[in-house]
């Protein structure tokens, strides 16, 4: 009988996690009682950041108010905020040494602020025990409230990150209804304006949705001009049978004239590949040619 | 020498973290010497292919799974010699 052919092509393959390095991060995250959107997500890039010391904080909890199609986070109700969790993350920070913290949260549509306050509260605890430790804050929309998104950009994260996920013809099938594809370049604009000559903007998408070429450079196009620096592009990879399936495998010669096109319309930086991932090596962003000008604010 | 039981490494402690997957290739081949890292078996799960690595230098003296089966995170993948 002939062998079943593959489930994915021979570009979507990744080591399984293990070793000493990942077993001191899985102990830590647990002893901690800490989430990480590695785990949530089920990224396969856990192995290759959680081996190099590294993790991506989900704060707020493990339970999003919002729903969207593709991703694998539980809905729902959450529980109340943990108080502590910034003192938490920090020790995370200090015994992993971190010397670049990347941060996002759920959605928190059950509180006031959206969470905007918590948010900001870890930042500073960060900032108390790791001062030269950057930062990517990788945020919601806080329904477009303006005094929620002043409080995250104000805690002043060296990259602040609102993922716009997808190109416009697919966004309404993709996200939450209370996400909207303007609303997200209405975010990462206001966050462009606010913060002037610090920092960078930056914003992600996935491909292999149904999208076409042209779809691709229209929401390229439509980030620039909202003020991003940078932007991150991946393959979406369907968590579960569950969820939203995969159109297409892209393969990596067609990410790699994504990236092209995106640094010809200005971008800083930029990165594309079937396993680039919102926040996967979002340190070397602070590494670009033009970086430092912005990290100190003396960019213009 | 000793024997050796090499399960599946756990992802995490988090209830959504992945807990198993498909066996899909069985990569290493019986009683060939093996370093630390070299490919054991190729795992699917909802999102990738995983190439589970060898965890211990050695030799694989016999497997516990097959293709096709379903294996969950600390369940046996195979038996290996390993030295002392």
């Amino acid at each position: 009988m002939p062998a079943a052919a593959p489930r994915f092509p021979d570009w979507i393959r990744r080591p399984w996690p293990s070793g000493k390095s990942f077993e001191e991060v899985k102990q830590l995250l647990a002893g901690l009682d800490l989430s990480s959107v590695c785990q949530s997500a089920h990224c396969p890039n856990q192995s290759e950041c959680w081996g190099r010391g590294t993790a991506t904080f989900m704060v707020m909890g493990n339970v999003c108010t919002r729903h969207c199609t593709y991703c694998s986070v539980h809905s729902g109700r959450p529980d109340s905020l943990d108080a502590d969790e910034p003192a938490k993350v920090a020790e995370a920070v200090r015994r992993l040494n971190l010397a670049h913290v990347v941060l996002t949260s759920v959605t928190r549509d059950d509180l006031p602020d959206g969470g905007a306050n918590h948010i900001a509260a870890v930042v500073q605890a960060i900032r108390a025990v790791r001062p030269d430790s950057t930062i990517e804050l990788l945020v919601q929309d806080f329904c477009g409230e303006d005094d929620a998104l002043r409080t995250v950009v104000g805690s002043a994260p060296e990259i602040f990150s609102h993922n716009i996920e997808t190109v416009r013809r697919l966004h309404g099938s993709m996200r939450d209804r209370r996400f909207t594809y303007d609303g997200a370049l209405g975010v990462l604009r206001r966050a462009a304006e606010w913060r002037g000559d610090f920092g960078f903007v930056k914003s992600a998408f996935m491909l292999g949705c149904g999208e076409k070429d042209e779809d691709i450079d229209a929401t390229l196009r439509d980030l620039r001009e909202s003020g991003c620096h940078a932007v991150s592009i991946g393959q979406y990879l369907q968590p579960t049978p569950k969820h939203r399936a995969v159109q297409r495998f892209v393969p990596p010669e067609e990410f790699d004239a994504v990236e092209k096109r995106a640094y010809e319309m200005g971008f800083l930086f930029a990165v594309a590949g079937p396993f680039v991932r919102s926040s996967y090596k979002s340190e070397t962003l602070l590494a670009a040619p033009g970086a430092a000008a912005r990290l100190t604010g003396t960019s213009s | 020498m000793s024997a050796y039981t090499v399960t599946l490494p756990s992802l995490g402690d988090d209830d959504d973290a992945v807990n198993g997957g498909e066996v899909s290739a069985l990569l290493a081949p019986l009683g060939v010497e093996l370093a630390e890292g070299d490919d054991l078996l190729e795992l699917t799960t909802d999102k990738a292919a995983f190439v589970v690595p060898v965890p211990r230098a050695g030799t694989v003296s016999s497997w516990q799974v097959a293709e096709g089966d379903t294996v969950n995170v600390g369940q046996a993948l195979c038996l290996m010699e390993v030295s002392e």
